[in-house]
């Protein structure tokens, strides 16, 4: 490129657009020679701009959740302003007539003047809301395509388990949020999150007499989440995002194989401009799309379910989607508990806490089980596609149609209802697809797999098969070999 | 160091990326160009209709729908807008950036050691001070749990006795008015509390009048715990403890909506479906001298869920 | 007195008399509670008229007798099973309820009752609730008056008592084995007054001790508003709370997503050529 050197200060000559550079360059340098002057970032800053990012859709997948993120934190600082923690009792004198000389916590009658008598009030809360419910469902579909693209091996397992930490920290984030609003659906909620405390052997009354300040519901427990909720956990998600992003920064992004792409190489389109103005037309997007749900559908009408009493509850009382497996899981769970010499472990603990810790564990697990089982232990830059690994995706499908059958588990009375049905029935029939469905997704998955890669011509990337899995478990690290 | 490649410069044979423009030099305008130039333009044009429209909106009282499809319309256009002018006018072709590995040369990771070993042969050789020092810090840690302590009471008597346990003690609704049994008609549930104890959530208790023909058939011992076909049993559901709402007076039931946790009324709060793995615990009652129902002790175990010594 | 005004007095006196006690008995029947209560008496019925009971029992004999036997006795088939309930203190409150919302006539014992076009049109469901009132000593419809009542106290009774089975905004929900707590959108105040002091089906009875007639107009009126409640944050989406916003999220908020990074993104490499290239 020629550079045209402009008098400084004359105005441009009329030149085509490409030629065009004079005054703005000028303007350029100088405010990076300002900046660089105070820190030296000149170098630095170049290689950021022409880094190469792969375009592919499925990578942007995180970026969903990056933006969520921000949008929830943009209209949750909106919402601190006027939400007030406290469980003191007041009379409610708002405009929402049905509730009018109700006795009601600070906490819920500050969320109906949010949603009544504050000014672009309920959008926010509607938008802080439906930017969660996303916000999870962006993280799991991140997820999903990190795992059935084998993008967690190494160099990435530290990238891997910090994304696994950020998911249930997302998830609590969101229990913990629209708790604070001390409504009848929400405490209820928190009464169950009680109840499995307790659960837990030996500490568990502990833990729950600590966490909530005494026996349920206890004075304390909106004021704690509040803290937890709007300070601890979001930098502790901010933290994380940062690391997950420098690392990723640091490995460069996977890619797909393709013409051109190999292990050492990364082939796509630079930082600046075309990514830099793809993601931030993405973050614009995202945000309409959750301004638009926060306008358009109604979500968690805190008033039409009363404030918390923990004398009544409303049937259809279900937790927001995120957390429905575990509620599905407690539905699903036959009525066994372990008892013996006057102690207990009580049934909530097996599909409350035991899944929930079997889950996670499995989840970080995973990038160290695989590499041990197949014996490769190579760095790996190149994504695999799915049906090159049939036994991996194989477990990824049976393992998702599991969790899928717990969430439908949860809606059990609601698809009672809907469809008049015995919500007997449906439990009943749920306890057993919930073991019959996951091996047979797999196998169909894993003969899909195969056939599929070779009416592709692909070769298969791993000859391990399920069966020789917990041999090789067992066996340890086989000594490395260079790729698979 | 990164080597970068030119964009459109491919290797030889492979075919342009899908989506790739030819490549003018520059802004020059082709015609695809041309309409996305004014795709974009319009979409921003829109956006700034619509935030227009937002403030109009705000300033004349606020109204949800139209705040979230506003503040949509100029939160995407802006979008389109952004995203039209990085597809169509930005580069877009396929450029190269050399991948190293990203572990480090042997000899690094041996330098980076020996230096690490090298300054922490100071601290490794110095047992004492290392042992004296852990010692200290984990006294400190342990210290530091302490006022954790301060979060909440032990967890003592409460979680296994409730207000009841005082004995004859009158129950009440929830705005103090005891309870006589012709006040619960025939097929009838009312949730109670021990007088003087409304608040208490451990001592909801649901009372139920069942019906002559239901078979009433009381746990051993608790013959005498009912007054004139009511019964009374916990409210909280002892699998992790919903209020028990829904009473289904034809049946005999009563189901929990949280888990679907079912009760059998008429044997002694029996779980018969659902994850519940204990029966309601029951209330004694009586009545008193002037003929309201009182409860002449506490229940019969631990009110909802379990815990690990619940049993002791 | 001459044969035919002897004859006259004969028939008005019994009339008379029934006009001028039975609003006296019809109070104190409906202060006993539901059916069966201590203190019921018999033939409580509103007006008292001789007409409307005579062509009541023709219709009950003709459309209800079969399940439910001579003189609302019931009707209980071999095997123990029974076809039909007694009527016997189901009182003009349960008449009522189950006609006028075309639960009754069912053509199937076994099957729930549900809401349907009423079988009969309102002077016959009139004469039907005159005939089953004299049957025995059940509850009276209740005089309820919707403006009347406070909306918010309505509220709170209907939380306490009615949102465990009905749902918060009163779209029904599931009982135990395929039974269900109706929607109540339909409701009159009427029907929504008599199912409360009647408890049909699983229903439990709520006596004027456990929500008094202050109380049960309030309650009437937020029944009433819940047919047509404020939804100020839009769509409400079935009203049944997180599951259907759920279904949102992934169907309308994530599909929208998906399709924008379709949109912005490229797609995978390989599908440009054959085979994959290591």
């Amino acid at each position: 490129m020629t550079d045209q050197a402009a008098p400084a200060g004359e105005g441009a000559p009329a030149l085509s657009p490409s030629r065009r550079r004079g005054p703005e360059r000028l303007y350029t340098h100088r405010i990076a020679r300002w900046i660089d002057s105070r820190l030296g970032a000149a170098k630095l800053a170049r290689t950021a701009l022409n880094k190469v990012f792969p375009d592919n859709w499925s990578f942007m997948l995180g970026e969903l959740a990056l933006y969520a993120f921000v949008v929830l934190v943009l209209t949750g600082i909106y919402l601190t302003f006027f939400f007030d923690p406290s469980t003191n009792e007041v009379v409610y004198r708002g405009s929402y007539e049905p509730l009018r000389g109700v006795e009601m916590s600070e906490a819920y009658r500050s969320a109906l003047d949010l949603s009544f008598d504050v000014r672009a009030g309920l959008v926010m809360r509607q938008i802080h809301h439906w930017a969660a419910l996303l916000f999870l469902a962006a993280i799991t579909v991140h997820l999903a395509r990190v795992f059935f693209t084998g993008a967690f091996r190494r160099p990435r397992e530290i990238n891997w388990i910090v994304g696994c930490t950020l998911l249930p920290l997302a998830m609590f984030n969101g229990l913990f949020g629209y708790s604070l609003l001390d409504d009848q659906l929400s405490g209820t909620g928190l009464r169950i999150v009680y109840g499995i405390t307790i659960s837990i052997p030996l500490v568990g009354t502990w833990a729950a007499s600590l966490l909530f300040g005494g026996e349920f519901p206890g004075p304390d427990i909106i004021q704690r989440l509040y803290v937890i909720h709007i300070l601890l956990v979001p930098a502790l998600i901010a933290v994380l995002i940062a690391i997950h992003l420098a690392i990723l920064v640091r490995h460069k992004h996977t890619q797909f194989p393709g013409p051109g792409r190999r292990e050492d190489n990364v082939v796509g389109e630079r930082f600046w401009p075309t990514y830099t103005f793809k993601a931030l037309g993405l973050f614009f997007l995202t945000s309409a799309v959750l301004a638009f749900l926060g306008g358009v559908f109604q979500i968690n009408p805190i008033w039409a379910y009363g404030p918390f009493d923990p004398a009544e509850v409303s049937t259809a009382s279900q937790p927001d989607w995120y957390m429905g497996w575990l509620d599905g899981a407690l539905r699903i769970m036959p009525g066994w508990e372990i008892r013996a010499f006057g102690f207990e472990i009580p049934n909530p603990f097996f599909p409350g806490v035991l899944l929930a810790g079997v889950t996670f564990a499995l989840l970080y697990a995973w990038p160290f089980l695989e590499a041990r089982v197949t014996g490769d232990y190579a760095e790996h830059h190149l994504l695999d596609r799915p049906r090159q690994r049939p036994v991996r995706t194989a477990l990824g499908t049976a393992t998702l149609s599991f969790y899928m059958i717990l969430f439908f588990g949860a809606a059990a009375d609601v698809l009672a209802s809907t469809f008049g049905l015995s919500v007997n029935a449906i439990l009943w029939t749920f306890r057993i697809l919930v073991l019959a469905v996951p091996p047979i997704v797999a196998w169909v998955t894993y003969r899909l797999c195969k056939e599929l890669s070779a009416r592709d011509g692909l070769p298969v990337a791993s000859q391990v098969t399920i069966r020789e899995i917990p041999r090789r478990l067992r066996r340890g690290p086989a000594p490395e070999t260079p790729g698979s | 160091m990164t080597e970068q490649t030119d964009p459109g410069a491919r290797p030889p044979g492979a075919r342009p990326p899908v989506g790739a423009e030819p490549q003018p030099a520059g802004d020059e305008p082709t015609r695809r160009g041309a309409r996305a130039e004014r795709s974009a333009a319009v979409s921003f044009l829109v956006a700034t209709a619509a935030a227009i429209g937002l403030t109009i909106v705000y300033w004349q009282g606020g109204q949800a729908q139209l705040e979230g499809t506003l503040l949509a319309v100029v939160l995407g256009g802006i979008g389109v807008g952004i995203v039209l002018w990085a597809k169509h006018f930005m580069p877009s072709g396929d450029v190269t950036e050399e991948r190293p590995p990203v572990a480090s040369s042997e000899d690094d990771v041996a330098a980076f050691a020996a230096d690490f070993e090298a300054g922490g042969s100071s601290v490794q050789r110095r047992r004492v001070l290392v042992a004296t020092a852990g010692g200290a810090c984990a006294a400190l840690g342990v210290a530091l749990l302490f006022p954790i302590r301060s979060l909440g009471p032990r967890p003592g008597r409460g979680f296994k006795q409730t207000a009841y346990r005082a004995g004859n003690i009158r129950v009440v609704v929830d705005d103090g008015t005891p309870v006589r049994p012709r006040d619960l008609p025939v097929d009838g549930f009312i949730t109670v509390w021990p007088d003087g104890h409304t608040d208490d959530a451990d001592a909801s208790t649901l009372l139920i009048h069942f019906r002559s023909d239901q078979d009433f058939r009381p746990a051993p011992g608790r013959e005498d715990w009912t007054v004139d076909d009511i019964v009374a049993y916990s409210k909280i559901c002892t699998h992790v403890g919903c209020p028990v709402g829904l009473y289904q007076a034809a049946s005999g039931l009563l189901l929990c909506p949280c888990h679907q946790s079912t009760f059998d009324v008429m044997r002694h709060a029996r779980p018969v479906f659902g994850p519940a793995a204990r029966s309601l615990p029951q209330l004694p009652l009586a009545l008193d001298g002037d003929g309201f129902i009182i409860a002449t002790g506490d229940f019969s175990g631990p009110v909802g869920p379990g815990f690990w010594d619940r049993g002791r | 007195m001459r044969p035919a005004r002897l004859h006259r007095v004969l028939v008005a006196l019994p009339l008379v008399l029934t006009v001028a006690v039975t609003p006296v008995l019809a109070r104190s029947a409906r202060s006993a509670g539901g059916p069966g209560g201590p203190g019921g008496d018999p033939g409580s019925g509103d007006g008292g008229d001789q007409a409307l009971i005579a062509e009541g029992r023709e219709l009950y004999e003709t459309g209800c007798s079969s399940c439910h036997g001579i003189n609302g006795r019931g009707v209980v088939e071999e095997g123990g099973g029974v076809r039909g309930p007694s009527l016997e203190n189901s009182g003009e409150a349960a008449a009522y309820y189950y006609l006028s919302t075309g639960r009754m006539p069912l053509a199937n014992s076994e099957e729930q009752p549900t809401r349907k076009e009423p079988a009969y049109g309102p002077e016959e469901i009139d004469a039907l609730v005159a005939y089953v009132g004299t049957l025995g000593n059940g509850p009276a419809v209740p005089d309820v008056d919707p403006d009347a009542g406070d909306l918010a106290v309505g509220g709170e009774v209907f939380r306490a008592n009615c949102q465990a089975c009905h749902g918060a905004a009163g779209t029904g929900g599931a009982l135990s084995y395929g039974r269900a707590a109706p929607r109540l959108t339909s409701a009159t105040p009427k029907q929504i007054g008599s199912a409360v002091r009647v408890g049909p089906g699983e229903m439990p009875v709520f006596g004027p001790d456990v929500i008094d007639d202050e109380e049960l107009n309030g309650l009437v009126r937020y029944v009433r508003y819940l047919a047509d409640p404020e939804d100020p944050g839009g769509l409400p989406i079935g009203r049944t709370g997180p599951i259907p916003e759920g279904f949102v999220a992934w169907l309308i908020g994530m599909v929208a997503l998906l399709g924008l990074v379709a949109w912005i993104g490229t797609r995978s490499p390989i599908r440009q050529t054959h085979g994959s290239e290591r």
